[in-house]
């Protein structure tokens, strides 16, 4: 923690009845008030920030793209570019569906760089090459992985495998409305499509789904 | 029924999220074709166990370095981008007083004027028969602009001094300055010219 830092948290972390700025650095705090200090530039409101919403993103970004390295480093840019944006964001918007239009954005860009057709589905070969990647090695590792919960159970593994069949678009619309329970406007507003397009992409999804996992009933 | 309609309710349908019209116009739907209704019941199982099997949180592993590194590079651009706004500020900071400075400088300006060559350049020297010549005073030059240079050749005994000065345009042969006593007798061409330099 560097002196700038130690000073914000010394600040914020006063007792009662001390001056303590807005206070935001508590883990009560909305995510409005939390913004507002964070856009004042207390540095403390911003970590309490990224606490709280850093598994939403990390699950979703490891849920996209399949490599724990990369979805650690990934999370990690989305955060920065929060924090970069932060001063130009209007409370008026919903925090949270910011916040995953910036990750949805981080996540394409990474796929554009990987060179991932889109309009074809992911193939296994993608995926292995991903986890084999040399950064994979190096990444932190921990004992509870997003696979590994999801490995927990025999039908956790086929639900996996049968998502990584749908497209990048098919699958995020999935993964925003049935995990993170956003209605169908704020999954619009995160992909950047009409509501037309994810009412449509949705029920694709959900169909390809079901005859995925028909079909694992059926070979098994 | 458009295809995008019937799409948009069944949808709605596995997510509970009907108006009443909405599922009058579903039942109908299901009356003429009662598969549907099987094949959306089969498709709402394997939604509501994708909400159940995939985690919506999932912490990123050590989360305290997580949050270490990204605070470390939020501080570094921070840092990034401080120097060039104390630059900003340290002018800005001045204001006014950059007015006393610049009168001050106006009159010494005025009164020192523009010193292109002084009587220093001993090294201009031409050396004379009698051999280098220890001290000569030659002419200082002073110019309005800052665009001329000029200095100052001297014969050995300081008898004959030549002033050459570069940045001037070149002097016309068809122009007989030495008859020339007002600027009304010079050509307009060769005064718009000259204006232009000095301005």
């Amino acid at each position: 923690m560097n002196f700038l830092r130690w000073l914000s948290s010394n600040r914020l972390m006063a007792p009662a009845g001390a001056s303590s700025g807005t206070g935001a650095g508590d883990g009560e705090s909305s995510d409005h008030d939390l913004i507002k200090a964070s856009q004042k530039g207390e540095t403390r409101a911003c970590e309490v920030l990224v606490t709280r919403h850093r598994g939403r993103v990390y699950a979703m970004i490891q849920n996209m793209i399949k490599n724990e390295a990369d979805a650690w480093d990934l999370s990690q840019e989305v955060f920065l570019k929060v924090w970069k944006a932060l001063p130009k964001f209007e409370a008026r918007a919903k925090f949270s569906t910011w916040l995953y239009r910036i990750t949805h954005n981080v996540v394409y860009d990474w796929l554009r760089r990987r060179k991932i057709d889109f309009v074809g589905e992911l193939d296994d070969s993608v995926l292995m090459e991903a986890d084999l990647a040399a950064g994979a090695l190096t990444s932190p590792t921990t004992v509870v992985r997003p696979d590994e919960a999801l490995a927990h159970s025999e039908l956790g593994q086929k639900i996996e495998a049968a998502l990584a069949t749908l497209s990048a678009e098919h699958r995020e619309t999935v993964l925003l409305r049935e995990v993170q329970g956003f209605d169908y406007k704020e999954i619009a507003k995160v992909m950047g499509c009409s509501l037309g397009t994810v009412m449509s992409r949705l029920y694709y999804a959900r169909k390809k789904l079901q005859t995925q996992l028909s079909d694992e009933k059926g070979t098994n | 029924m458009k295809k995008e309609q019937t799409e948009e309710l069944f949808v709605k349908w596995m997510d509970g999220a009907l108006t009443p019209e909405e599922d009058r116009e579903l039942a109908s739907l299901f009356a003429e074709d009662p598969g549907i209704k099987e094949e959306l019941v089969a498709i709402k199982s394997v939604t509501s166990r994708v909400a159940q099997e995939v985690p919506a949180s999932v912490e990123p592993p050590y989360g305290d370095f997580f949050n270490s590194q990204l605070m470390r590079k939020i501080d570094l651009t921070k840092e990034a981008r401080r120097p060039a706004r104390r630059a900003g500020e340290w002018w800005r900071s001045l204001g006014w007083a950059w007015a006393p400075v610049g009168g001050l400088a106006l009159v010494l300006s005025f009164f020192a004027g523009h010193r292109l060559a002084n009587s220093g350049r001993a090294e201009r020297l031409v050396a004379g028969p009698s051999g280098p010549v220890e001290s000569i005073s030659l002419p200082t030059v002073y110019s309005v602009g800052d665009s001329l240079d000029a200095e100052v050749i001297a014969d050995a005994d300081g008898q004959v001094a030549a002033i050459v000065v570069n940045g001037i345009a070149a002097i016309r042969d068809d122009i007989d300055f030495g008859s020339v006593t007002s600027l009304e007798q010079l050509p307009q061409g060769y005064l718009s010219a000259e204006g232009r330099r000095f301005d």
